[in-house]
């Protein structure tokens, strides 16, 4: 149990991550598509935009790069004539990337407007991957989150066990019976019904119990304290008499318990900061003004609400499914 | 919840973007093989942390066929799980569904998992939905994240075709990516390896469906040895060439096993008589064959591969989760034999009274197949296996869609249809001494498996001479057993004069229902070489007897509330053990045996679904179902007369 909480924390952030970039979906295209349709008549019939004068240069190395980007796909290098075909495709690129820019069409462009941000939190996350984390940084995140990495008690046992099977609503008392005679010195290896249950586990967690004898059976024995044996203990399988023979309590773990965790999350916790840290300071140049429409403007702010800024992906919103295809459509494999 | 828009004054933040994208660009070269070092060997659990290793053998459930959003389609479907999210998900952590919903298992994590993503085009969507990559230029990469679904399918249906054909599209023959992320495969495999306590496997999946009929295979890594690359049905569609590369690989010491999956969904070609040629199959194919393929994936959302009640009419069980379309396709399927499992051992018993050799003798596994880095195990807790696609009730069929009222007026579309036939995913059932790569993978190579339809049923099944009152509910009686007998998986060989005893053991999963009744399911051939088969009950539950004429146990009556999915505390047992002796036994006959353990019913996942959303269930689909578990076969050996 303590491992999967342990573990959600880095998990959720991560998640709240992942929609955030994934999830920003159009409001706006029916604007965009207006300005468009103006932004390109303009272009076409509209207003000179003033003397000739804006340079483009393409340099060597950018010619180089158009090369080799062909005989990535093509597998061999452009001939001159292609060459120069696919240079001018690139300059005509750089002139309408200008104009559209110019005509502000990247402003309201919802894709090209999530493409650069997921570009950001790429480049983000690249610039800060080559950092390992050292011995000492491992221990000093475990020693300020200790509880996350706890290790669960464990607990071993001898179990036997009146058969629900075999005596129905009379197995809590035979297995009362039974506690009388374990109490009077009988032989435990002699007592109970035959079932593929263990007679003894080892020493196993509350979860590894549940797995075998049910959440019930679990509970009540991590909840007994004291020796010997007592019960009726019931499980789905009937009514058991338990002793405990091994106790290890929960404890704190090392470093070398849980080295690989200590460091994924060490990692992943270094990178939210980062970008915490990058948004904020980058949120510091604006001024940021909402015009709440209604019936928004008039609701208190939600209780979960996160100040924008300072965590990231909570501003999110509710959740859309950014392509949501028709079920039914005929996608292919699975 | 509110839509918050910011109103941003442009101008300042380029100047921040430019700056920061030259500070990381100085510092970008070498990030691919930033953890390859630190992620080849985690630390082993120390040593006192770490199980005795049980001789008798414990039963460990996992899953051997799962995606995440390095597989194509599953990219697609709107999965951005990674590898690492499926090994958190199955160590009882919580991940994010396609759609935003949370995933987690309610009945406690698993013991193994096995990260299947297909091999053909490995990486490349997320690649091509990235900004700056050479990918992200091809033509159409806009239309494959539109949000015009009709230009996202008629994108996306190049992958589809190219995979139909076996063709690998020439923008992407930089195999570059499909490198990367399969080394991410690989990492995340060894990262999340915690010998005692869960193991990973390094594996893939193999998608070959010439002309839509699928051929789709696991191959799973037995240790930390992987190949450069996996081979894909872009190399090469016919499994054959599959084994073969298994073979070279085998002989460099990178050991691996294939599971077929899907039969149900090949049209009549997974379990065929001829090879790929056409021929009829030879010794040499069968040697090929069972060399890699000792296990088969009888069940898994995409339904149950066992039999249907076409191929076995004289199974009365043999009508649960059958999925009769093609994959990916709303198609019907028009040929069900060598389709089905139970049919597949048949014909290899056949074949092996011709040429020697049985190509399909294979154990059984189960998996769920999900695409959502998340198996949907459990009825109560069902979420389907498409991402987007299936990810709530009215997508897959379960409940009308928000327009209409009832059921009266829907008609179901096929595509619907094909999602509703889906079953909760399955589970296999390892017996193995400790939760290691090598104890549960030397497990799976004898084929000491078994396949549950998603509860952790466990199940011990032996056969063997003399085994007659040895008790599978103790140490001693499990170690007379394995002493005396042959395992699930193994081989009997015959005795000249007896019979063999068969002894099986079930106990239920206390998060599911109790057990009703424990069947052995028999094929065998007769003097003329024809394959049959018959089902006997062998134990059942609340003191009912097994009838000598019909082989069947009394109905115990337990039942299901509709209304509630409350089932009968009072029917069914928590354990079932059956000791059996063949009454039709003849020593002179090839067969193989198997057991099928039965729970009570219990509600389907679309009749949960339904009741949740306070609408009737669907009038189309079965509303309860019996949950199972089918151990792998013993064949008995015949010793050759005089």
């Amino acid at each position: 149990m303590t491992e999967a909480s342990g573990r959600t924390g880095g998990l959720l952030t991560k998640a709240a991550r992942l929609l955030g970039r994934a999830v920003r979906e159009p409001l706006v295209q029916f604007l965009a598509a207006g300005l468009v349709i103006f932004g390109v008549n303009d272009l076409i019939h509209g207003p000179d935009r003033g003397p000739p004068g804006e340079s483009i240069t393409v340099s060597q190395g950018q010619v180089q790069q158009i090369a080799q980007s062909y005989r990535l796909l093509a597998g061999r290098l452009p001939s001159k004539a292609e060459l120069d075909a696919l240079v001018d495709d690139f300059v005509t690129e750089e002139v309408d990337y200008r104009e559209a820019v110019a005509m502000g069409l990247d402003a309201n462009d919802t894709i090209v407007r999530r493409r650069m941000r997921q570009k950001l939190e790429f480049l983000l996350e690249d610039a800060d991957a080559s950092s390992e984390p050292t011995e000492a940084d491992l221990k000093a995140w475990l020693d300020a989150h200790a509880s996350q990495y706890r290790l669960p008690e464990r607990r071993a046992f001898r179990q036997i066990l009146a058969s629900g099977d075999k005596r129905g609503e009379a197995a809590p008392s035979a297995a009362a019976d039974m506690l009388k005679q374990l109490r009077a010195g009988a032989d435990p290896s002699r007592l109970g019904d035959p079932s593929m249950l263990p007679a003894a586990m080892p020493l196993t967690t509350e979860q590894g119990v549940e797995a075998l004898f049910g959440d019930a059976f679990a509970h009540d024995l991590f909840a007994h304290e004291g020796d010997g044996w007592f019960g009726p203990v019931a499980s789905p399988f009937g009514d058991h008499l338990v002793m405990q023979t091994s106790r290890e309590p929960g404890r704190s773990a090392s470093v070398a318990d849980v080295h690989d965790r200590l460091r994924n999350d060490w990692i992943e916790d270094r990178r939210n900061q980062r970008r915490i840290a990058f948004q904020s300071k980058l949120r510091k140049r604006y001024q940021v003004r909402i015009d709440w429409p209604e019936p928004y403007a008039s609701q208190s702010a939600a209780p979960d609400a996160t100040p924008a800024g300072t965590t990231l992906g909570t501003a999110a919103g509710p959740v859309e499914s950014v392509a949501p295809l028709s079920p039914g459509g005929g996608l292919p494999e699975e | 919840m509110s839509r918050r828009k910011f109103i941003v004054r442009p101008g300042l933040a380029s100047v921040a973007v430019a700056a920061l994208m030259l500070a990381a660009c100085s510092a970008k070269p070498g990030d691919d093989a930033k953890t390859a070092d630190q992620a080849a060997n985690p630390p082993a659990a120390p040593a006192d942390a770490r199980p005795q290793p049980n001789p008798l053998k414990n039963a460990y459930f996992g899953d051997l066929h799962l995606h995440t959003r390095n597989s194509f389609d599953a990219y697609i479907f709107n999965v951005r799980a990674s590898p690492d999210d499926a090994y958190t998900y199955a160590k009882g952590g919580t991940i994010k569904h396609a759609m935003g919903f949370d995933l987690h298992m309610d009945t406690g994590p698993l013991d193994f998992l096995a990260v299947t993503d297909h091999s053909e085009y490995l990486g490349v969507l997320q690649s091509i939905n990235t900004p700056g990559t050479e990918f992200s230029k091809v033509p159409y990469a806009k239309d494959l994240f539109s949000s015009d679904t009709a230009q996202v399918n008629k994108a996306f249906r190049r992958f589809a075709d190219s995979i139909g054909e076996g063709k690998r599209m020439a923008e992407f023959s930089d195999m570059a990516v499909t490198r990367s992320a399969w080394q991410d495969e690989v990492e995340s495999a060894q990262r999340n390896n915690e010998p005692g306590k869960f193991t990973s496997f390094i594996a893939y999946e193999f998608t070959s469906a010439p002309e839509g009929r699928n051929l789709h295979r696991n191959v799973i890594f037995s240790g930390d040895k992987a190949p450069d690359m996996p081979f894909s049905e872009l190399d090469s569609q016919n499994p054959e060439d599959l084994w073969r590369w298994m073979d070279q690989r085998r002989a460099e010491g990178i050991e691996a096993l294939a599971i077929p999956h899907n039969s149900n969904g090949s049209d009549g070609t997974m379990f065929m008589r001829t090879m790929w040629d056409g021929k009829p199959i030879d010794k040499a194919y069968a040697d090929l064959r069972i060399r890699n393929e000792p296990l088969v994936e009888v069940t898994q959302v995409k339904g149950q591969s066992e039999t249907t009640p076409l191929l076995s009419p004289n199974d009365e069980f043999a009508g649960f989760e059958v999925m009769d379309w093609y994959i990916g396709t709303a198609k019907k399927i028009t040929k069900f034999q060598g389709g089905y499992v139970r049919d597949a051992l048949k014909t290899g018993l056949e074949i092996q009274d011709k040429i020697g050799v049985n190509p399909y003798k294979m154990g059984m596994v189960g998996a769920s197949d999900s695409h959502n880095a998340a198996g949907p195990y459990e009825e109560n807790n069902y979420f389907s296996k498409i991402g987007v696609m299936d990810g709530e009730p009215d997508r897959r069929g379960s409940v009308p869609p928000p327009n209409y009222k009832s059921w009266d007026d829907y008609k179901v579309p096929d595509g619907i249809s094909r999602f509703s036939s889906w079953g909760s995913a399955g589970l296999t059932g390892v017996w193995a001494e400790e939760n290691t790569r090598a104890s549960l993978y030397s497990a799976m190579r004898r084929k000491e498996t078994f396949a549950t339809t998603g509860p952790r049923i466990r199940v011990r099944f032996f056969a063997g001479y003399g085994l007659k009152g040895t008790e599978l509910t103790s140490d001693a009686g499990v170690k007379a057993a394995y002493a005396g007998g042959v395992p699930m998986g193994g081989d009997l060989v015959g005795k000249a004069t007896g019979s063999p005893d068969f002894l099986v053991m079930a106990m239920r999963d206390t998060h599911s229902a109790p057990l009703q009744r424990v069947q052995i399911v028999k094929g065998w051939t007769d003097a003329s070489g024809k394959a049959f088969e018959k089902v006997y009950d062998v134990a059942c539950s609340d003191g009912g007897k097994v009838d000598p004429k019909t082989q069947r146990c009394p109905d115990n009556g337990a039942s299901v509330d509709l209304s509630t999915c409350a089932f009968s505390q009072d029917k069914g047992d928590a354990e079932l053990a059956g000791a059996w002796t063949d009454p039709d036994f003849d020593p002179k006959q090839n067969a193989f045996y198997y057991a099928r353990v039965l729970e009570n019913p219990t509600c389907r996942w679309s009749t949960w679904d339904a009741i949740r959303a306070h609408v009737e269930p669907s009038p189309h689909l079965e509303k309860t179902i019996q949950e199972r578990a089918y151990t792998s076969p013993i064949w008995f050996i015949p010793t050759k007369a005089g």
